[in-house]
């Protein structure tokens, strides 16, 4: 091992961000080209290219971090590499037209942990983030991996295992909260039947649209996710592991897989490990996509290779689930965190974050936002330090107007309630939930009833139609929806939908039915108003719904700025506009389909929608 | 044991019970879809939800699967638990609005039209998924299963296509609340109308409702759990834990002091006779299954039916089907023609159909059959003397449209007729029954010309057969009715009786003897003794006569090559003897 660690060692180190965003961004290409240009120069026994996991700012992909130094390169392309080559790496100067400049700044910014994007993070889960080649286990133990490990089996008994968990505060991480520890003493206390046996499941079966924190670290740091459940096996005394893995992250599973060979290799997995006698090992089981298959009865059934349906908990698996053994089912996230507590001590985690929720929480900031991409807090920030000094406010200078948490089981939490902090109280409080991290953040052009309609087709999709309230309900509250934004709602659909949203809630069988009316009771709550201007004039106030919308031709606008250049009506669907060349258009309404397409393609502002 | 509370009442119940359960006990009604007490609960129809309140908290659950515990306040009707009920039924109602036990709970809540949109009218699934539990858990086949997401959702086999794991045994059917599975198999059995079978219908029955004892019995050839190892429910719904499965059939041995042989006959197979139609036309059945027919507890309730369920018109009964004819049977089968009086008479009783009965001879032999048969000649019975030469359905005329043609000789009027009718029943005659002749070697019992066993003596001694202590009873003799096969059986039995009251048993003086000396244990006697009282001795390695079996009939004597066996009073020197003393005279 040590042999191995310093066989080179070389004056830089170009991390590339290999996530799977960077990836489709052509970071390999990039990659290749690097270690080109350096050969041509002769540098390759003095500069090495190191791919990584997800660098978290993916916004700015493909990304490059020069070490030490940690200076930020974004948005590269291929052409770009040969300057950046000579300027930087072999003539020592920093090539600032690569850098990132913050919106509000007029200077870009050259070291990473001066951009306010990661200034505010405090990396846990992430903590290998860009830093380490995911597919070099040496890589991840010279960052301190697999130290936690060889303390948990040498000098911690399980039950001093379990209280540090406990003691540090930590919560499920898919979204629930339940406590960590407490969960663990419950599989450690459940007596195993037919024979013994217990078994540790990873849950990384992520299917919240726009949430990819699981993937990330899954695909950035595995081997925090192994040693997290060595050590968990440890403490609950499991003997097997399994981590369920959708098959859409090929990414993930192939470095998993590789992981999990290093990590065997290295006698850490498997029977014996560290000379401990204790045995432990883990399968990958890969999912076919089933957005339920994340609920961890289902998730189960599926590992057993039955169909991918929940059943009534209690039992829960803490008492009886894979084959009927106790088993300890917890989030990517959750596994990734352990490591850090055995190694830091409890005390430390518990010193970050709130009164309830400690430590960090990542999260996926996508929709309206300038810095798309993955970031991790503390506990207790508020959305607005999330939304404006992280994620760099809303583009355009738009208005914010909603962030949806949680994913299609979350709700829309709005403006007024910008400030408030974030933990898993808090958001439940306000009718969402921390869910597993996905932050979809909304501007004034975002229709509320139109978002609580897109994810009630989501989960109406993925019900896996085993109880009445989520298979039928699911679709009533759809239709209504559907209907609402067509212009067809009635003044009774609201009391009806509200109706139906409470006894969903209320009589689902699993976690998918009885959060999948939040989006809807949220909307309902904060956003009543654009329902009922939906229903009462017929109008889509974010006019997104361009059933309800009416299409006209300003003449003064499309005579005098526009010339009437006439793309409009080369461009209509169904030959409504009428008009000639310098002279002003018209639209004949009852031929207009309100396709919008007159809308987005004329570039003088013309068209108006009401 | 726990103590809670449903809808104010205080109650008691066991541990492992379910609040569906405590309810039940109560008197509460919780109204369920998906419940079924074999097989395991699924909590998907969301119906049975209750409202429960324990230490200061309220929620909602299902009551098929929620254990009950200490201190539960259970409200099945709250206002909350009413609204969550109400509109799973509302909805599943747009899904199934044709499922006949859902529409009965609407009515009950109060629901007369769902307001969501109904997909098809004429649905009748309420995916509650009994088949698929019954199909798994009962049968252990797994030959169904749900297939698809959400609304899409539905029951299938693999792809579609009929399954391999599928045993057909219908229990899918069978659980299917709504009716929405059914099946058309008809199981190759006879099907006299269309839901109605002859014969058994399931795996555990009594083999007749006139069976002794009336004990029911498992068909291990129908039973699923001799099939597949699961289902055992009928062992989960005896409350006198009657149902055991590993009783099987037992052979023991009894020693007794006299047998008696009463073992019957089997009717005639009419199949034989091509020209009469039996099996191809459904209206042709035989007098076994007008007997059945016509019986009370019969398929049709007693009621005289067609295979398309109607009444017959006209209905002819064949005489002497299988009896007195050269082909088959030379014998009269005795029985037939009063039994065919009988079912004419019932027919009448019955039916208004026109009845003909095709005879050859009439043979009322017993006391009160000749009157018997003066009046159905007075009912109105149409008798016509001749055999019948064919049964079918081609028809010269269009009154014969449709309809069975018999077509006979009236010996009486010396004409060919055809007659039409409805129905034909074919009165079988009798013939030895199925194990006959294995039973005729076991107890070495000769058989008469018609093959029935040969009695002793025609009149002295009619229940004997040629082996002391084995008798006979009943048409095994001799084709008989039923007065006579009683009046039979109680010689039999006092004969046997007798042997059993005397204590001892009386030996022919005159037996055949073996001589040790001279036997050269060549076993000729032992095939040829009528009475099976010789035996061959391994040890010894000579023929042993059991003096107790021997009647002395002198064959073995006869047949002994080496003159080792020898009649006692009757040995070769003492005929010699007798012989020279009559030439001395």
């Amino acid at each position: 091992m040590a042999e191995k660690a310093k066989d080179k060692t070389y004056r830089l180190h170009l991390m590339v961000c290999a996530g799977t965003g960077c990836v489709s961004n052509h970071s390999y290409e990039i990659k290749e080209a690097l270690e080109k240009e350096i050969k041509k120069h002769g540098l390759e026994n003095e500069v090495t290219v190191v791919p990584t996991g997800c660098n978290g700012f993916c916004e700015r992909g493909p990304i490059l971090v020069v070490q030490p130094g940690n200076i930020f390169y974004q948005q590269l392309a291929v052409k770009d590499v040969p300057h950046l080559v000579e300027e930087h790496f072999l003539k020592g100067r920093l090539v600032s037209k690569f850098m990132y400049t913050p919106p509000e700044e007029k200077k870009p910014v050259p070291v990473l942990n001066d951009i306010p994007f990661f200034k505010k993070q405090v990396l846990i889960a992430l903590r290998n983030r860009g830093l380490i080649d995911p597919e070099k286990i040496d890589e991840s133990i010279a960052r301190d991996g697999y130290k936690a490990l060889v303390k948990a089996l040498t000098e911690m008994t399980p039950d001093k295992i379990i209280t540090e968990i406990t003691l540090s505060g930590l919560r499920g991480r898919g979204g629930a909260g339940f406590p960590t520890g407490l969960k663990w003493q419950l599989v450690r206390n459940a007596a195993s039947s037919n024979g013994g046996g217990k078994y540790i499941v990873c849950n990384g079966d992520e299917g919240d649209p726009g949430a990819f924190m699981d993937r990330s670290i899954l695909e950035a740091d595995p081997h925090a996710v192994i040693e997290g459940m060595v050590i968990g096996a440890k403490a609950i005394g499991a003997t097997a592991g399994f981590v369920y893995v959708r098959n859409e992250y090929p990414l993930a599973v192939q470095r998993l897989s590789i992981a999990l060979d290093q990590a065997r290799d290295y006698g850490l997995l498997g029977s014996d490990i560290l000379g401990t006698g204790f045995d432990f090992d883990i399968q990958i089981k890969r999912g076919a996509g089933a957005f339920v298959c994340g609920e961890e009865t289902a998730l189960m059934a599926s590992i057993e290779g039955r169909l991918g349906e929940p059943r009534p908990r209690p039992p829960y698996p803490a008492q009886s689930g894979l084959w009927g053994k106790p088993t300890c089912i917890n989030n990517v996230e959750t596994w990734a965190n352990v490591p850090m507590i055995i190694n830091r001590g409890a005390k430390w985690y518990a010193g970050i974050g709130t009164e309830t929720s400690k430590g960090t929480k990542v999260f996926s900031l996508v929709g309206k936002i300038n810095n798309t991409g993955l970031v991790e807090v503390p506990m207790g920030i508020s959305l607005r330090e999330i939304i404006y000094d992280i994620g760099g406010g809303i583009p355009g200078g738009k208005a914010f107007k909603a962030v949806q948490t949680g994913g299609p089981s979350g709700g829309c939490i709005p403006r007024e309630k910008i400030d408030l902090p974030i933990d898993y109280e808090s958001l439940t409080e306000a009718g969402s939930m921390m869910g597993s991290g996905g932050m979809v953040i909304m501007d004034q052009d975002t229709c509320m009833v139109d978002i609580a309609r897109y994810f009630l087709s989501f989960t109406h999709e993925e019900s896996c139609g085993k109880c009445t309230p989520c298979r039928e309900g699911t679709k009533a509250m759809l239709d209504i929806l559907t209907r609402i934004t067509a212009g067809k709602g009635t003044e009774e659909d609201i009391g009806l939908l509200q109706d139906l949203a409470l006894s969903i809630k209320d009589s689902a069988l699993c976690g998918l039915g009885k959060t999948a009316p939040n989006p809807v009771l949220t909307t309902l709550r904060y956003f009543r108003d654009e329902y009922e201007a939906h229903i009462r004039t017929k109008k889509c106030p974010a006019h997104v719904c361009r059933q309800l919308n009416i299409y006209t031709i300003n003449p003064e606008t499309c005579v005098k700025v526009g010339r009437g250049c006439d793309v409009c009506r080369r461009n209509c669907a169904s030959d409504a506009i009428t008009g000639q060349k310098n002279e002003a258009h018209v639209i004949d309404r009852a031929k207009c389909i309100k396709c919008g397409v007159c809308f987005d393609v004329c570039n003088f502002g013309a068209v108006k929608v009401d | 044991m726990v103590n809670l509370t449903i809808d104010g009442k205080q109650i008691q119940v066991e541990e492992s019970a379910t609040i569906l359960q405590a309810a039940k006990k109560a008197e509460a009604k919780i109204p369920t879809l998906c419940y079924h007490p074999v097989v395991e609960p699924y909590a998907a129809c969301r119906v049975c939800m209750v409202e429960v309140s324990l230490k200061g908290k309220a929620d909602l659950v299902t009551s098929c699967n929620t254990k009950v515990q200490e201190g539960m306040d259970v409200q099945t009707n709250s206002e909350r638990a009413l609204r969550a009920r109400r509109l799973n039924v509302e909805m599943l109602l747009a899904r199934a609005p044709a499922a006949e036990p859902l529409r009965q709970i609407a009515k009950e809540l109060g629901i007369k039209k769902t307001r969501f949109a109904v997909k098809d009218p004429e649905e009748k699934c309420i995916l509650c998924g009994l088949c698929v539990r019954a199909c798994e858990q009962i049968v252990g086949a797994s030959a169904i299963s749900f297939i698809e997401r959400g609304t899409e959702r539905k029951v299938s086999t693999p792809f579609g296509e009929p399954s391999e794991a599928c045993i057909g045994c219908t229990a899918c059917a069978y659980f299917c609340p709504t009716g929405a599975i059914t099946c058309e198999d008809k199981y190759g059995r006879k099907v006299i109308h269309e839901e109605m079978y002859l014969g058994p219908t399931t795996a555990i029955r009594v083999p007749s409702r006139q069976a002794v004892p009336m004990v029911p019995f498992i068909d291990k050839e129908a039973c699923i759990h001799f099939k597949t190892g699961e289902c055992k429910i009928c062992a989960k719904v005896c409350d006198r834990e009657a149902v055991n499965y590993e009783m099987d059939d037992t052979l023991r041995d009894l020693e007794v002091g006299s047998i008696i042989l009463a073992s019957g006959f089997k009717p005639f197979d009419a199949r034989r006779i091509p020209a009469y139609g039996y099996g191809r036309f459904p209206n042709i059945i035989t007098a076994m299954e007008f007997e059945r027919l016509v019986n009370a507890s019969g398929p049709t309730g007693g009621k005289v039916l067609m295979a398309n369920g109607e009444e017959p018109k006209a209905v002819g009964i064949i005489h002497c089907v299988g009896s007195r004819d050269e082909n088959y049977n030379a014998y009269c089968s005795r029985v037939c023609c009063m039994y065919s009086l009988k079912f004419a008479h019932l027919l009448g009783e019955k039916t208004k159909a026109t009845i003909y009965d095709f005879y050859v001879d009439m043979r009322c032999f017993g006391k009160g059959y000749e009157e018997f048969y003066h009046r159905l000649l007075k009912e109105g019975t149409k008798f016509i003397r001749g055999r019948v030469s064919e049964i079918n359905d081609l028809a010269l005329t269009e009154k014969e449209e449709g309809k069975l043609i018999i077509r006979v000789e009236d010996t009486l009027i010396g004409t060919v007729r055809r007659i039409p009718v409805d129905m034909a029943i074919l009165a079988v005659g009798l013939e030895p029954s199925v194990d006959h002749n294995q039973l005729a070697k076991k107890f070495n019992i000769s058989c008469s010309q018609d093959t029935f066993f040969l009695e002793r003596h025609p009149k002295l001694a009619p229940v004997s057969s040629f082996t002391d202590g084995i008798f006979l009873a009943g048409t095994c003799q001799g084709p008989k009715d039923i007065p006579d096969t009683v009046a039979q059986a109680g010689a039999a039995v006092s004969e046997a009786l007798a042997l059993a009251d005397a204590g001892k048993v009386e030996l022919e003086p005159i037996t055949a003897e073996i001589d040790d000396e001279l036997c050269s244990g060549c076993q000729i006697c032992v095939g040829l003794c009528p009475f099976t009282s010789i035996t061959y001795d391994k040890d010894k390695g000579i023929s042993v006569i059991n003096d107790a079996l021997c009647k002395g009939c002198g064959t073995c004597v006869a047949a002994c090559p080496s003159g080792a066996s020898q009649q006692k009073h009757f040995r070769d020197a003492q005929i010699f003897a007798e012989i020279e003393g009559i030439l001395l005279v």
